[in-house]
């Protein structure tokens, strides 16, 4: 038996014993925060696992370099690998902050919360690094077994219960869709390791089998996703959700079925591109068009997030399936999409986290209790107009770079289907223009409606761990926004390993 | 038995499965349909196994790792249900309209 | 087939159907036995039944049915290392025995959390945060 590279899977095992000690620190210890404060330690000790991994080259004590495969090939730590669990593990911590401020206010509390956080964390990890399908579904199914039970944590709630149950009916079926195409394609090359797929899969016997499965594991990752047409569940699991929850869902749920979608895609199924590469392309193109559209008229703004992180789903598929449909280099569009993951993830994240305080003050998600924000907190008014223009994509927030690292991939693909979804992103992003505006209209233009006291709203206090949430997600989206080079050297540190395929 | 014969049970089951998920009202109905779809991919699995003579058997593996999958979702889902049923006396799907837009 | 193939089949019949059976008779005879009147007398005799029986379970059987469903089936993870136990050695017994652990400390904080309680009164004194039930038109 070949030797473990331990160093290689450090993030993970300390992850994995921040979920043990997580949930005996809640069983023994009376104070709330502890079990906030060992999670908290867990991620960022996992953290600096990460960067050693990263840094590697430059380390004495590291004595591997390059990229690590272990366990025959299903578990790879690549640049890939290190990129998106750095970047779940950051969005866990800035969830973990978020929720300190909100549970207290809420009625709610339990200290599993942390617990499946932190275990939703080491399944989104473990999904970056997974190359084969078993250890992928495992992780997937931890990532969203903890998302079921996290959006239904207002037990007394019926639009919790709703929402948890909608959820997971929903993630139960694309699991079963999923694992449906697995075993299919399993059945049709003998192996369940990507890289053997890919090498076998040109020599399949029956193609259109093959093509089968690859549709019904597209089909799940669809729903893992939330892409349209399989969006239907996203607005209303996010609203009965709380909304720390939310950001999760929004950011970690998601970012892990991407990394599934994009891992499978590239390293399983470069064979057949001709047939996923038009479905995505025609997923990405409805993605963006019906969640703009169908935010315009959103009156509630968590609800209005959820149709805006469909949207952004779309511009995130773009490039990723107009490279497939024609055929062209996979890199380019790989690093874009992987850019592209990591500046939502933090704008979308800041964005939860103003709003949750916004919300929790006014005690209303709904848009026009929050007309006159400017008025009682300029602070959190301006930050909600960062936040918001980044995700809409205005200079010099990040945003804009993700959307002009979007368009230049799917241009540069060079054909009408690259064309043809730049014209429809470049529609998609006037839309969205719309109604990220019209909540920034409501909160520095309107009145305070007349029934809510000023004076109360004003002595209101942002609990500590949620405003330095927002503080670093504001700093990261200046910094990426004002020098982009950041955000793309880790796209193209992620994509690197594609080289050594030939894609 | 030659290897169509499990692929047919397992895509039949796997479409009862689908279909009970469709129209089955009640959560609990809608959950042992899903356990249907599981269950045909696990047939699915170990005929490929056999049929191919995987060395590593991995179809195998992966068999048990579905079925402690499907007893954990099969955990969650019970305790999401019962919730639900404390809350509203009812565990049917259709009531699922609080939230609409 | 030989005869002698299925002698561990029958060995395994004798020994499953023995520890029944001695189970029950020593449960017979070791249990204290003192009949009274009421004691004899059928639980439910008397009373008009108010609903269909056959709908209504106490929580508490979902309860114990849903965490013996998890704990039944983390078992399966065992016939993987016991299949090639001979190769993986020592490494491979930390790893069951690690896994094992892990198991231990759920099931303790199963217990400890009073899931495994049957008394649903002392159960709720013992929940430290007692959730109310919100109406159903709360905001989200």
């Amino acid at each position: 038996m070949d030797a473990i590279d331990y160093h290689a899977l450090l993030p993970e095992i300390i992850l994995a014993v921040t979920v043990l000690a997580t949930l005996l620190v809640d069983l023994f210890t009376s104070r709330k925060s502890f079990a906030a404060i060992t999670a908290m330690i867990g991620m960022f000790a996992s953290f600096v696992a990460i960067l050693t991994l990263a840094f590697c080259d430059n380390l004495t004590f590291c004595t591997s370099t390059g990229d690590r495969v272990l366990f025959g090939g299903s578990f790879v730590v690549d640049g890939y690998a290190i990129v998106l669990q750095g970047l779940f593990i950051f969005a866990g911590f800035i969830v973990v902050l978020m929720s300190v401020g909100y549970l207290e206010t809420d009625r709610y509390y339990e200290g599993e919360f942390y617990f499946l956080i932190v275990s939703a964390v080491l399944g989104a990890a473990v999904m970056a690094s997974s190359r084969d399908f078993i250890s992928m579904i495992v992780a997937l199914e931890i990532v969203s077994g903890s998302g079921f039970l996290l959006a239904g944590w207002r037990k007394g709630d019926a639009r919790s219960n709703e929402a948890s149950l909608k959820f997971f009916i929903i993630g139960v079926l694309a699991l079963a869709l999923l694992l449906f195409g697995v075993s299919l394609i399993y059945g049709l090359t003998g192996t369940q390791v990507f890289s053997e797929i890919a090498a076998a899969s040109s020599s399949v016997e029956d193609i259109a089998l093959f093509n089968l499965g690859a549709i019904f594991v597209l089909l799940g990752f669809g729903f893992k996703v939330s892409a349209v047409p399989f969006h239907f569940w996203t607005p209303d699991v996010y609203e009965g959700s709380p909304p720390p929850v939310t950001a999760w869902l929004s950011v970690g749920s998601k970012g892990a079925g991407f990394v599934g979608l994009l891992s499978v895609c590239y390293l399983a199924l470069p064979s057949v591109t001709e047939i996923w590469g038009p479905v995505l392309w025609l997923v990405a193109a409805l993605s963006m068009t019906i969640g703009n559209i169908v935010a315009i008229k959103q009156t509630n703004v968590i609800r209005l997030l959820g149709y805006s992180s469909i949207a952004q789903a779309g511009f995130m598929l773009a490039p990723f399936g107009a490279a497939a449909a024609t055929g062209a280099d996979l890199s380019q569009t790989f690093s874009a999409t992987v850019t592209y993951l990591v500046i939502y993830a933090v704008m979308n994240l800041g964005a939860f986290a103003v709003v949750i305080i916004v919300g929790t003050r006014v005690g209303s998600y709904e848009l026009e209790r929050w007309s006159g924000l400017n008025t009682w907190a300029p602070g959190l008014a301006l930050s909600l107009a960062a936040f918001f223009m980044s995700l809409a994509g205005i200079p010099p927030l990040a945003g804009w770079f993700a959307k002009f690292v979007m368009f230049s991939a799917t241009i540069g693909v060079g054909s009408w289907w690259g064309y043809s979804i730049a014209i429809v992103a470049a529609l998609n992003a006037v839309i969205a223009l719309v109604y990220y505006l019209k909540v920034l209209k409501s909160a520095f233009f309107d009145t305070v409606p007349a029934d809510l006291d000023v004076a109360t709203l004003e002595a209101g206090t942002v609990p500590g761990p949620t405003s330095f949430a927002i503080g670093l997600t504001a700093a990261a989206v200046l910094v990426l926004g004002i020098f982009p080079g950041l955000a793309a050297n880790l796209g193209d540190f992620s994509s690197d390993f594609l080289a050594t395929l030939g894609l | 038995m030659t290897l169509i014969q499990f692929l047919i049970v397992a895509t039949a089951l796997f479409s009862f499965g689908l279909y009970g998920v469709i129209t089955r009202k009640n959560a609990v109905l809608v959950l042992a349909s899903v356990e249907l779809m599981l269950a045909a991919v696990n047939i699915n699995l170990v005929a490929f196994d056999v049929y191919l003579d995987d060395p590593l058997n991995s179809g195998q593996i992966f068999t048990l790792f579905t079925i402690a999958l499907a007893a954990a979702e099969v955990g969650i889902g019970i305790a999401i249900i019962l919730m639900i049923y404390r809350n509203r006396q009812s565990a049917d799907v259709d009531d699922l309209d609080l939230m609409k837009g | 087939m030989e005869f002698a193939d299925y002698l561990p089949i029958a060995l395994m019949s004798i020994l499953g159907i023995g520890f029944a059976g001695v189970s029950i008779f020593l449960s017979k005879k070791l249990a204290p036995h003192n009949p009274t009147p009421e004691k004899l007398a059928p639980y439910e005799c008397g009373i008009v039944p108010l609903q269909d029986p056959v709908i209504r379970f106490p929580v508490k059987f979902y309860l114990v049915a849903m965490l013996f469903v998890i704990f039944d089936v983390e078992i399966v993870f065992l016939f993987l290392w016991a299949v090639r136990m001979d190769q993986f050695g020592w490494v491979g017994i930390g790893a069951v025995v690690l896994f094992m652990l892990m198991l231990i400390e759920t099931l303790g904080y199963v217990w400890k959390r009073g899931a495994l309680d049957w008394n649903v009164a002392r159960r709720a004194r013992n929940r430290r945060v007692v959730a109310p039930v919100a109406t159903l038109d709360e905001a989200a």
